[in-house]
């Protein structure tokens, strides 16, 4: 366990050296990278992944992933949005709409893994496409705006993004920073948590230790559609209009900056720290890579092999 | 025991599931609208067989603007007398499931169908097989180039090369001094957020913006260069090097349709110090261009405080936009009026009308024309 550890702040450790790196290649490559609405762009695309990442890291230390996450996100979002604009609800509700429904999606992959014992990769492949068809209709097949900063309803917005004076000051860092440190404290030091690694090590003898493993396991993947439904807040915050039919692939670059950050792709070992920097990671290139004349279209390429690597050193140190 | 056949029962019916929805994407849509036959309109049912049906396929069900396409449809096929379901991928980028919504539609044999092609190119063998089935297709929106002989009857679009040079043309006076002011030492930029370089209507929409801004600043005395997605690059007319430009033209296109990724290539082309001005040639482009004014914070109407914006189609976040000062206008198209005429045409064609293309202007928008008759029937939410 104590190598577990080392190990742990190794990976983390070198993933700052890389946000490091890339900042001071982005700096060096283009000056208009390294501005302060830069850096603030960089985080408005990161509140959403960061969130999915956060919850995505409990699934996949148990050894599963959630695959339902990126289209969960517009699903929720559409719905709170359709609550807004076509019930006349406040945006209060609509908020607490999205975390329900997030949480209640997230309970049933939990019941699909843990109980139904079907394969997560799976499971939440299904709800993925359930959430994708539930989000058009419930939106009656098309985008819907939620109100923008240019309203007074638009005021969860500040939640992210506070304006000051005509300058934006990005909040919503201080908000995922203070969730990373509540579930670092719950993954490392309650129940939940650490019965989350036992399972992602070996489910059989957990099983055989009289924990009531169905339990937990159901309890990672509830916490995922929880994270899932803040992920929808914030994608909402940050972009007017949700559109139904998008969303899927955002779980991959959750998925990704979790695994980036240190996250098993197998289980068992991950840090919610890890996972948040290794969504830096992955919204730096989103950003990066265009302002230094790539192509869109080589972010995705990049990312891959910046993925296909970190399951590489991961897989050469279980060797070990 | 119970649990494991519970399980298979379970994993049997999800499986399933997952079929019916695979099937779904050919036969049901991502959004459906079934339209009734009307029955009261014996002008129209006087010219039409009371039984034609027509399958028309839509983009997608993103944006707000198939929503008003749609609603021309249902429109036509109350007023004709006439039925159509209308179908579309959930996404633009869908390319592949709208060729195989076009090819179980024409499996469906009905009495023409209405398309609006995500990939112009993709549809070209669904079109040749729609001829031999002798099916006419009526395109709207976005028209197929090279489509097999006897297989597109009439394309009902706008202009959209026209469309992209109204908004060149209504952005040019605004900026017109920093262009006289521009040098090859100290030039300015324009960008331009395409959502791809693959439907023909946008690449017509954003070569319309690009070739008519150099042949204005060509007038000026300014030589331009267009930089940024090959396509544009390589297409733009009169265009030279960027070492020798006192004007850049650069163009994002993100990688995928999204609100997201289009404000990122906004947000690297407004971060620079030398840019002017900025045009999203569609729904998602412009909003994206908004979302990265959030933080930026620097899009204005007028050119010494900060960066001209303008953008294409509208939407509540747009509308907002130009009343809030951050657009100086907008080309809407009417989407509308697309899916009505499509219809029409339609019905012409199986009356043994004569039909022929129907170009459909685009036009500017701004503070002072939003409510005017003419403009705001096609300013959809």
């Amino acid at each position: 366990m104590a190598n577990k550890k080392s190990l742990l702040k190794g990976r983390e450790a070198m993933v700052v050296g890389i946000i490091i790196a890339m900042v001071a290649v982005f700096s060096i490559l283009s000056p208009t990278f390294r501005t302060y609405t830069t850096f603030v762009s960089i985080l408005d695309c990161s509140y959403y992944v960061a969130l999915m990442a956060i919850g995505v890291t409990f699934p996949l230390i148990t050894g599963g992933v959630d695959l339902s996450i990126g289209t969960g996100l517009i699903c929720y979002a559409l719905f709170g949005g359709y609550l807004i604009v076509h019930k006349g609800m406040p945006v209060g509700i609509a908020l607490v709409a999205c975390v329900i429904v997030g949480t209640l999606i997230g309970l049933l992959n939990g019941f699909l893994v843990a109980v139904m014992d079907l394969p997560p990769f799976l499971a939440t492949l299904c709800t993925c496409m359930i959430n994708r068809g539930l989000g058009s209709l419930l939106s009656g097949g098309f985008g819907v705006s939620w109100p923008s900063a240019l309203e007074p309803a638009g005021w969860f917005r500040s939640i992210f993004r506070f304006k000051a004076g005509g300058q934006v000051i990005p909040v919503g860092i201080a908000l995922i920073v203070v969730l990373v440190i509540i579930m670092s404290f719950v993954l490392n030091h309650t129940k939940i948590g650490r019965y989350t690694f036992a399972i992602g090590s070996n489910k059989e003898a957990t099983k055989l230790a009289g924990v009531n493993v169905k339990f937990y396991h159901i309890a990672a993947y509830t916490i995922c559609g929880f994270f899932a439904g803040l992920a929808a807040i914030a994608y909402s915050a940050t972009y007017v209009t949700i559109y139904p039919g998008s969303g899927a692939g955002f779980e991959m670059d959750a998925i990704a900056g979790a695994i980036v950050g240190g996250v098993s792709a197998s289980g068992g070992i991950g840090s919610i720290i890890g996972a948040f920097l290794g969504v830096i990671v992955i919204s730096l290139m989103k950003v990066g890579l265009p302002f230094i004349g790539l192509q869109a279209n080589w972010q995705q390429i990049i990312t891959g092999l910046v993925l296909i690597g970190a399951i590489l050193i991961d897989v050469v140190k279980k060797k070990k | 025991m119970k649990k494991r056949i519970l399980a298979i029962v379970l994993s049997t019916v999800m499986a399933l599931s997952m079929v019916a929805c695979g099937g779904a994407k050919e036969e049901a849509p991502a959004a459906t609208t079934e339209t009734p036959a009307a029955t009261e309109t014996p002008a129209a049912a006087e010219t039409t067989g009371d039984s034609l049906h027509f399958e028309v396929l839509v983009k997608s069900f993103q944006s707000t603007y198939w929503q008003a396409a749609v609603k021309g449809i249902n429109q036509a096929c109350a007023e004709l007398g006439v039925t159509a379901n209308c179908n579309g991928p959930a996404n633009e980028s869908d390319i592949a499931d709208q060729v195989q919504m076009l090819d179980a539609a024409i499996e469906a044999a009905p009495n023409g169908i209405g398309l609006a092609a995500c990939d112009t190119k993709s549809v070209l063998d669904s079109l040749a097989v729609a001829a031999e089935k002798g099916i006419p297709v009526v395109c709207f929106d976005t028209g197929v180039e090279n489509a097999p002989e006897g297989s597109v009857y009439a394309t009902v679009a706008t202009d959209n090369v026209a469309a992209g040079a109204c908004a060149a043309t209504n952005m040019f006076p605004v900026i017109e001094a920093k262009i006289a002011a521009a040098t090859t030492a100290a030039p300015v930029r324009i960008g331009e957020v395409n959502q791809d370089a693959t439907a023909l209507n946008i690449q017509q929409r954003g070569l319309g913006f690009i070739n008519e801004m150099i042949k204005l600043c060509t007038a000026a005395g300014k030589k331009v260069a267009v930089v940024g997605n090959e396509f544009y690059v390589n297409a733009a007319e009169g265009a030279v090097a960027e070492g020798e430009a006192e004007v850049i033209i650069e163009v994002g296109v993100p990688a995928q349709t999204t609100v997201d990724l289009a404000a990122t290539e906004a947000n690297k082309i407004m971060s620079k110090e030398d840019t002017i001005a900025i045009f999203g040639s569609n729904q998602t482009t412009a909003e994206g261009v908004l979302t990265a004014n959030e933080t930026l914070n620097k899009l204005s109407t007028d050119p010494a405080t900060g960066i001209i914006g303008a953008g294409f189609d509208a939407g509540t976040p747009q509308k907002a936009a130009i009343k809030a000062g951050l657009f100086i206008g907008s080309v809407t198209q009417s989407p509308l009026m697309q899916g009505y005429h499509c219809i029409q045409t339609l019905v012409k064609i199986c009356n043994g009308e004569t039909v022929s293309d129907m170009p459909m202007d685009g036009y500017w928008y701004n503070t002072e024309n939003m409510e005017a008759d003419d403009i705001a029937p096609n300013l959809y939410d």
